[in-house]
């Protein structure tokens, strides 16, 4: 999609087709995050502006069954910015990517970068804003839907139905990651020592272990993958 | 303002300043070759982070459900089956897993 002829609208609805399995995840998963909400006593419209607000799968879930707990706003607050911070560097990886960009749809972009978003576009041959914010933007989208889907449905789905889809963000991160890896031994052997350096590290560091593994697991990445297979395209 | 508004107000700008830092900065930022390989390394190690040991826990009692989730959608992957269809098709195996497993 490098073609200059190919109109912003364009890119924009490829990238939104490219983030539909996104949703197949987003709108069970916003439903869970909907749940607890409600049930720490979140209202309707608090529920659903969370989800539009904040944008952050995991951090919102913590935030609500920590909310249903008693926690105090400072901790609740805190454990957000822990939680949340490996969007610095996922925004830092997406904005260094995009073309055909400026500040106003920068700070668009930045806001619907999550792990998803980030890591189909990054992984991808694609490099123009439009592409992303097609992606992230229906990513966005699905994700206050399924908080609103929540709010209305008042009985718990199935235990059983609920832990399936679970699984479906997993596989699609499987999905991402496996091409790169089977492509590439070096990448594999990475991604090995980063994934054994997180169950490690997540015993002794917590929240913070994802961002330290991943920060590390790239510093040592320098020197075990050669130049030519992560320097392709950008400049 | 209420509890909550604070909770949600706090959250959201906790979460959006990590976010907008680079947003402000990216274009006048000009990094060296080593960074931008550090930067383009970073995909594949945040993906090994986010589904190890994460996707363990997908069942609170049962670590090897999410364990047989990632090897089906690892193997359909392989295949190079279609993104939507892989997730689909990992939530339909792990609904057929849980109908199998007695307990539950």
């Amino acid at each position: 999609m490098g073609d200059i002829t190919i109109s912003r609208k364009d890119k924009f609805i490829y990238g939104a087709k490219k983030g539909i399995p996104i949703t197949f995840g987003y709108v069970p998963m916003g439903i869970g995050y909907a749940a607890i909400a409600i049930k720490a006593g979140f209202t309707p419209l608090q529920t659903i502006s969370m989800s539009f607000l904040v944008y952050a799968g995991a951090g919102q879930i913590i935030a609500a069954s920590m909310a249903l707990s008693g926690a105090t706003v400072i901790a609740i607050v805190l454990t957000n910015f822990v939680v949340n911070l490996r969007y610095f560097v996922m925004s830092t990886c997406v904005l260094n990517k995009v073309e055909e960009s400026n500040t106003p749809l920068n700070i668009l972009a930045a806001h619907v970068t999550v792990d998803e978003s980030f890591a189909m576009f990054s992984l991808s041959e694609d490099s123009s804003i439009w592409i992303y914010l097609g992606i992230a933007i229906t990513a966005w989208l699905s994700w206050c839907f399924g908080a609103a889907i929540g709010v209305f449905l008042l009985d718990m789905l199935p235990v059983i139905v609920t832990n399936s889809f679970n699984i479906s963000l997993y596989a699609l991160f499987v999905a991402i990651l496996t091409p790169a890896v089977k492509e590439n031994k070096q990448i594999a052997i990475l991604v090995l020592i980063t994934a054994v350096l997180n169950i490690v590290l997540s015993q002794f560091l917590g929240n913070w272990s994802l961002i330290v593994s991943t920060l590390v697991g790239a510093g040592i990445g320098m020197y075990l993958v050669d130049d030519e297979y992560v320097l392709s395209g950008d400049a | 303002m209420d509890y909550i508004s604070l909770v949600i107000l706090g959250c959201a700008v906790v979460t959006f300043i990590p976010r907008l830092i680079p947003a402000l900065f990216i274009d006048k930022l000009n990094f060296s070759p080593k960074f931008e390989k550090f930067l383009n390394l970073i995909p594949y190690t945040a993906l090994a982070a986010l589904i190890c040991p994460g996707v363990l826990t997908v069942d609170s009692q049962l670590w090897y459900i999410g364990l047989i989730g990632a090897v089906v959608a690892a193997g359909l992957a392989w295949k190079k089956v279609p993104m939507g269809a892989i997730v689909i098709l990992t939530v339909v195996v792990l609904i057929t897993v849980y109908s199998i497993v007695p307990m539950i």
